[in-house]
């Protein structure tokens, strides 16, 4: 095919081509096109409650009980609603390809073929760049949401060297085979088994076990880490509800496994300091 | 050399091979030699004798006092060690897989004679029972192996389910529940991996590629024998206390384990061998192998589905046989890899064991992915939409599977300043996988629907996939994983993922691929009632399995609190759903295979080179190997609308319009 290109500098010769989105608005104009998007919407509003549900899942026993849990339930709630239009588009197409477009059935191979599209330059860059955004839109809200979480949990920093740690409780945790003990070394070593924790007050948890690998996770107040033999994992909390909670070992430990599992007490901070008293039998510092 | 072999043969030592005359070593006996009265049963025979033999010396020469020194295991470790060693070997022997390499050694060359009757030739159905070299044979091998393997790992997902079914009584021991959760895992995660690159890899693809045969055929009847040596290994594990430990059998857990973890690792051992040896052999045969004029560009894309899950593979389980084989060692010699009272590592023990993990996931979605896009032109009647976008995600996938293996340790607290990239490289990796999905779309778009079984499968299989892609998005950020990571959330993904979009794939693959490998059509009715049973109960079971995990439930337990019992409860009906959906699915395939419907080579009318041969398909596929000249998915016609568009632009009066379009 022979094309003529004009001399640079002479005005643009009059055309009729219709306007350069024309094949777009066209498009939208075909009955599958319009069905198909209407699909989409109506799908999307259906799986919508989905945003709500899993929260309601997440907070039968009482969470959301301190910031992170905050956070967490924040980053599904946001996922949630990010992946609803992609699913709902994808889930309309094949709805409408089992119902709307033309069907055969039986042992012949069908006579009418399908029109033979190998590629869609717009269908596919839109996808590619709808896809990225969104992968890059989790990745950043992902970041932003672990360094908020990484600083309400404390960091990495020992609990001794934070600044104004001495303001913080800590807790020194020991999962064994298959009981959680739980130390206030800031409470002449009280030891209990279970987890006693004053409210609106930064908590350090110095995680290590006896034995084999246990997972600390304080299921209501988002806190999960691995209970190591022979290393100290550490993490913190603060408890911004009253409440009974609880721990449960998220990691195959053995036999009982399923029982490793104890309470956590979220108490006022009048009320931890007599527990703290009583239980320590004077020990308290 | 030639002139050499021909001066020394005896007369009329060459034989016919495709019309050329081929010069022929000398033939020793008759043609098979000892092979001849080699087969299954004499594998077995020899296994057993030499398991026993090796138990029994073991026990014997094993000093009472090692039992009661405290730096050594007690002395059954030792003998079951022993008892397995002797198995694979004697097993192997049996089989005769040193026959090849003893021949060598004795400078005996195969003549073509010997090789045509280990292909199989006129042994009739007891080919099926020997070292055969026909790919073709292998491949229904591999059929029936992963079908027992999948069998007995749902065997074990059924008493898994009734032990957390039943919320008001143990019905197993804490011990026997344990070893069935580890079991189940590794046994499906094992047939997963080979259901797709097993039968429909050695019996497809060299013909899809229009080759003869593997590149390598005696490697290819090593790996499929290996698989059953290791596989028998696996089972007998569940009677020397199990592998109690999970799939991922974490240390120092696994050391306190029964001598059951030694079957787990011998059984790992064995299979990353028969995976090392398949993957070689499939990736030589499909990068040397391809028909003339089968480009890159007319390469089938189930063929790259293969080369990448064969790539991934053997990147992966070297790390997976690493890691049993140092904790073998931390079993029987005391080393200390994995102690981490004595300056091991359990981290290092969980590095290696996802280095192979994350891969692996992708070795068996890729294939059932790419039996999908197999399948879809053929019975959407059109070409695949945007082929290159479909190898553009296989190979964004391999390309990142090899960096995301850390998000299963987020929470370990092993580097916590890894996570930050690890969740980068994750989330990233949902960019190729969406590319898989657009193809698909983008090939339902429009199309004709030929609703045969095949193509339904898909249908399941995109909509899984969706799912298990949207909650895999939770579990890669650091944040929702610290809620989710351990918990039954994870379950029900990664069944999503494996189970959903892996071995529904794979149904799918195994009913279109079932008149060219059984010659028989896979029954309509009963294979249709059986896949959507399965589907209904699996949405039941696992969709559930969703609610108990974001409520809370720790995965791997035997009992919980009773705010879990209702989603339990229903996860358990479905899960009887889905065992007795694949119960009519496996009748629809042995009632189908017996009596069903004879099919014409190609009743799909499909395109692709294996169709164009004659079912059953003989010895060597082709007479005359093929000339591929066309892209594959040539189906389709010219698209109406965009007539209609061109009809519409068609009287541009001037420039700026460029060339057809």
């Amino acid at each position: 095919m022979t094309t003529t290109t004009p001399p640079p500098d002479a005005p643009e010769a009059p055309t009729n081509r219709p306007p350069s989105m024309h094949r777009v608005r066209d498009w939208a104009k075909r009955p599958y096109a319009r069905s198909i998007m209407i699909l989409t919407v109506i799908i999307g509003f259906l799986l919508l409650p989905l945003c709500w549900l899993i929260l309601a899942a997440m907070n039968q026993s009482g969470a959301p009980a301190s910031p992170i849990m905050e956070d967490i339930e924040t980053t599904v709630f946001v996922f949630t609603l990010v992946s609803i239009p992609i699913t709902a588009f994808v889930f309309a197409v094949l709805v409408y390809s089992l119902l709307g477009w033309k069907h055969v059935s039986g042992d012949e191979v069908p006579a009418d073929e399908s029109p033979a599209i190998r590629s869609n330059t717009i269908g596919v860059v839109l996808w590619t760049v709808v896809s990225s955004v969104l992968a890059m839109f989790l990745v950043v809200w992902g970041l932003m949401e672990l360094a908020s979480i990484t600083a309400n949990s404390y960091g990495t920093v020992s609990a001794d060297e934070q600044p104004g740690g001495d303001q913080a409780l800590i807790v020194n945790v020991t999962g064994q085979q298959w009981v959680w003990t739980f130390e206030y070394p800031q409470h002449g070593g009280l030891t209990s088994d279970v987890l006693y924790l004053p409210k609106d007050r930064a908590v350090y948890f110095n995680v290590t076990s006896k034995d084999v690998i246990h997972n600390f996770w304080a299921v209501e107040l988002g806190v999960k880490i691995d209970a190591n033999p022979g290393a100290i994992t550490q993490t913190g909390v603060t408890p911004n509800k009253l409440g009974t909670f609880n721990v449960r070992c998220a990691e195959l430990c053995g036999l009982h496994h399923a029982y490793m599992q104890t309470r956590i007490q979220v108490l006022e901070k009048d009320a931890f300091d007599s527990w703290a008293r009583e239980s320590g039998a004077g020990r308290a510092t | 050399m030639t002139t050499d072999v021909t001066a020394s043969a005896p007369t009329g030592a060459s034989a016919i091979v495709f019309g050329a005359e081929v010069a022929q070593p000398p033939q020793h006996g008759k043609p098979g030699g000892i092979m001849r009265h080699l087969n299954f049963g004499t594998g077995l025979l020899t296994g057993i004798v030499m398991a026993a033999v090796a138990g029994w010396v073991t026990a014997a020469l094993t000093p009472t006092s090692a039992s009661n020194a405290t730096f050594a295991p007690d002395e059954p470790e030792y003998v079951y060690l022993a008892v397995l060693i002797g198995w694979v070997i004697g097993f192997m022997l049996g089989m005769g897989a040193f026959v090849g390499p003893i021949r060598w050694l004795l400078g005996r060359d195969i003549t073509h004679a010997d090789a045509e009757y280990m292909a199989g030739k006129d042994l009739g159905v007891r080919r099926y029972f020997k070292f055969t070299t026909d790919h073709k044979v292998v491949g229904i091998q591999y059929l029936v192996v992963v079908m027992v393997i999948l069998g007995f790992g749902g065997i074990l997902a059924m008493l898994i389910r009734t032990e957390l079914g039943v919320t008001w009584a143990e019905v197993f021991s804490p011990t026997f529940y344990n070893s069935i959760i580890g079991t189940h895992g590794i046994a499906m995660i094992i047939g997963m991996i080979v259901v797709m690159s097993g039968p429909v890899g050695n019996f497809i693809v060299p013909m899809m590629i229009g080759a003869r045969d593997m590149a390598f055929p005696r490697l290819n009847a090593l790996s499929l024998w290996l698989l059953v040596a290791a596989v028998v290994c696996l089972v007998s594990s569940m009677f020397v206390g199990g592998i109690q430990d999970g799939w991922s059998v974490y240390y120092p857990l696994a050391a306190q384990a029964p001598p059951g973890m030694l079957g787990y690792q011998l059984t790992i051992i064995v299979f990353a061998v028969s995976t090392a040896i398949a993957s070689v052999n499939l990736m030589t045969t499909i990068l040397t192998m391809r028909a003339k004029g089968m480009t890159w560009s007319r390469t089938p894309i189930l063929v790259y589905g293969t080369f990448a899950a064969s790539l991934m593979g053997l990147y992966a389980f070297p790390f997976f046989q690493y890691s049993q084989i140092l904790g073998l060692t931390d079993r029987i010699w005391n080393t200390v890899f994995f102690n981490p009272v004595e300056g091991g590592s359990v981290w290092l023990y969980e590095n290696l064991f996802w280095l192979l993990g994350h891969p692996e996931v992708y070795v068996i979605l890729i294939p059932s992915m790419a039996v999908a896009l197999e399948i879809m032109p053929v019975f959407l009647r059109r070409p695949l939409f945007s082929f290159n976008f479909a190898v553009a995600g296989i190979v964004g996938v391999v390309a990142l599977s090899g960096l995301v293996w850390a998000h299963h340790m987020y929470m370990t607290g092993w580097a916590p300043a890894v996570n930050y990239p690890f969740m980068l490289s994750t989330e990233m990796i949902s960019i190729p996988v969406g590319f898989l999905v657009l193809v698909a779309i983008g090939t339902f778009w429009r199309s004709t629907v030929w609703t045969r079984l095949p193509l339904m499968a898909i249908y399941a299989v995109v909509f899984n996939k969706m799912i298990g892609g949207v909650t895999g998005v939770y579990l890669s950020d650091v944040p929702a994983d610290q809620y989710f990571h351990g918990s039954m959330f994870v379950v029900a993904h990664f069944h999503y993922m494996l189970m959903g979009a892996g071995l529904f794939g794979a149904m799918g693959g195994i009913a279109f691929f079932f008149p060219k490998m059984t010659g028989r059509i896979l029954d309509e009715r009963l294979g249709s009632i059986g896949l959507w049973t399965a589907f209904a109960g699996f949405q039941i079971t696992f969709g559930s399995m969703f609610v108990a995990g974001l409520q809370g439930q720790p995965r791997r337990v035997l009992q919980f609190d009773d705010m879990f019992n209702i989603s339990n409860w229903i996860s358990t009906i479905g899960a009887y759903v889905i065992g007795l959906g694949m119960l009519i699915f496996l009748a629809a395939i042995v009632h189908s295979w017996r009596s069903g419907e004879i099919a014409s080579s190609n009743p799909w009318g499909s395109k692709s080179l294996e169709w164009q041969t004659p079912t059953p398909v003989p010895l060597e596929n082709f007479a005359v190997l093929p000339v591929v000249t066309e892209r594959p998915y040539n189906y389709g016609v010219p698209d109406p609308y965009e007539a209609e568009m061109d009809k519409k632009d068609g009287d541009l009066t001037t420039v700026g319009q460029v060339g057809p379009r």
